[in-house]
């Protein structure tokens, strides 16, 4: 008798649940169903999805056990349940990105382009994952939909504004999601909820059919519950797309199969200065992580406040000019707190917009010469862990900052650049933190390997929730 | 030649002056605004201006280019 390893499905990885359907020791109905039970039992508590697509799901699962059946090569995510932040385009669902406006548009009439290439590698949506409206969010509250709760203390925020992508994975109902990042909307959930999370380098994935925020910093990208089910799904969604003007054109680079080189030959430093952590929590995370990875020097990103400053002012303009119809037609259909922020960013002075574009390049310029002397760059995911749903301050050392406009303080000045980060969950007690792993442009292999050697070791690990 | 331009950020605009802008800004943009909504828009104006501020004292050469570069 075969001596088959126990799997934990209701936890597993995507690896595993690959292995698993594509040895017959499970099928893919199986796990879409085991999904679909999941979701029913734990989601009215973590309110994560808005919609679940069970006929569509149910029908590709059996469409890929068919496969197998015929004896033909399934794809490498086969078996795999799958969801995605609700400004992906889902044929048949109005593409809500969490407004109350956009359920009076028509039904999406295509797959997002990242839903059709995962769906190519052999996943299946399950379902549609509730958000920060419009994505001008890091709380992962919603005024329409109601909160996601954080996974590990269900009165706690999940982060955002992909809050429904972290609860989602972090609370074990599929093992792997897609959201968005502009400021950090992958990587403060990603935190908070204690996964992993890839924002890409800008343009390596395509945008095309989703709804966007801001066309300077929107990155699309992968939650999942271990590094190496992150570059699964990478690999599975690169590619050329020419319907997203902001796609690069580069060859598909696959990372799964390089990921255990592990740190080899890495060199790696710590953001100091602005980045310099400030609470115990992010100061543990750092020195865990610096340590495995033996980071014995820090390193100072030039600006980074006044990066900061720029992304946020861009963001405001850009967010307003996409919304300023909608503010005119529908202004008391939005979050009060959105709308606001945009009415405030229709008014910022165009000719500063114009100046922290052409400081952006200046930024860029000096930050790319730091990874002449490093591999990559570890800095704090977020500066607290999980506050709860409707704080509205926390303490950031001495001062007392407004939580929805810094819980990006570490992301911001990072995807001001595009620059590809990997957020690692540091398993703390009671509540999770992340760790940005920022790497050079187009480098996602390296931020990845990282990842995968701090796994390895048992540095970083996506914890089961105890609730 | 090429010059670097260096200049002092304005001082912040006064409180009042922020309302007027608030006002003629919405005006101007097709914008109603709810009285109980202003606020709070100039909570958030007031912000970003003082971010852009923190841009606009950043010195950069005339010739200095945007990061995004548009062909034709």
């Amino acid at each position: 008798m075969l001596d088959v390893p126990t799997i934990d499905f209701d936890f597993g990885s995507a690896a595993e649940i690959v292995a698993a359907v594509a040895s017959g020791r499970s099928t893919a109905v199986g796990m879409v169903e085991a999904a679909l039970a999941r979701i029913r039992g734990r989601d009215p508590v973590l309110n994560s999805f808005t919609a679940v697509t069970e006929q569509r799901a149910l029908l590709r699962a059996e469409a890929v056990d068919a496969t197998r059946a015929r004896g033909e090569a399934l794809g490498p995510l086969a078996g795999v349940p799958f969801a995605v932040k609700n400004l992906f385009d889902v044929s048949g669902l109005p593409t809500l990105a969490g407004s109350k406006i956009n359920r009076d548009m028509p039904p999406a009439t295509r797959d997002a382009a990242l839903i059709e290439r995962l769906e190519a590698a052999g996943a299946i949506l399950v379902g549609a994952l509730n958000m920060g409206e419009y994505a001008y969010d890091f709380t992962g509250e919603n005024i329409h939909d109601g909160a996601s709760r954080n996974p590990h203390d269900h009165e706690r925020m999940s982060g955002g504004s992909s809050g429904g992508s972290g609860a989602a994975v972090g609370g074990g109902l599929v093992p792997l999601a897609l959201g968005s990042d502009t400021n950090g909307s992958i990587r403060v959930p990603s935190s908070l909820c204690g996964i992993f999370g890839l924002k890409p380098t800008y343009g390596r994935l395509t945008r095309a059919r989703t709804f966007p925020f801001v066309a300077s910093f929107d990155h699309l990208g992968p939650f999942a519950r271990t590094a190496r089910d992150l570059a699964l799904a990478f690999d599975a969604m690169q590619g050329f797309d020419a319907e997203d003007p902001a796609c690069a054109s580069r060859p598909i680079e696959p990372v799964a199969p390089i990921l255990e080189q592990g740190a080899d030959g890495l060199r790696v430093a710590v953001a100091a200065g602005y980045f310099k952590c400030n609470s115990g929590e992010t100061c543990y995370a750092i020195d865990r992580v610096s340590a495995a990875l033996g980071a014995n020097r820090d390193i100072e990103i030039p600006e980074a406040q006044r990066a900061r400053s720029a992304a946020f002012i861009i963001t405001a303009s850009e967010g307003a000019s996409l919304h300023l119809n909608r503010l005119r037609a529908r202004a008391r259909d939005f979050d009060p707190a959105v709308r606001d922020r945009l009415i405030a960013g229709a008014m910022t002075p165009a000719s500063l917009v114009v100046k922290a574009q052409k400081f952006r390049r200046w930024y860029r310029d000096q930050v790319i010469k730091l990874f002449d002397e490093v591999d990559a760059i570890i800095a704090p995911a977020t500066p607290c862990t999980a506050p709860l749903i409707g704080q509205q301050t926390f303490m950031f050392g001495d001062t007392e900052l407004p939580v929805r406009a810094n819980l990006g303080l570490y992301t911001q000045p990072i995807s001001f650049i595009g620059l590809p980060v990997v957020a690692v969950p540091v398993p703390l007690v009671p509540l999770p933190i992340g760790v940005q792993i920022i790497a050079a442009p187009w480098r996602e292999d390296v931020a990845l390997r990282l990842a995968h050697a701090l796994e390895v070791k048992g540095i970083v690990a996506a914890m089961r929730p105890a609730l | 030649m090429k010059r670097k331009t260096v200049r002092k950020p304005p001082p912040p605009p006064k409180r009042d002056a922020i309302d007027s802008l608030v006002v003629a800004n919405a005006q101007a943009l097709g914008l109603t605004l709810d009285p109980s909504w202003v606020a709070n828009v100039k909570f958030n104006l007031q912000l970003i201006l003082r971010h852009a501020a923190l841009v606009d004292e950043f010195p950069l050469p005339d010739d200095a280019e945007p990061a995004e570069i548009f062909h034709a």
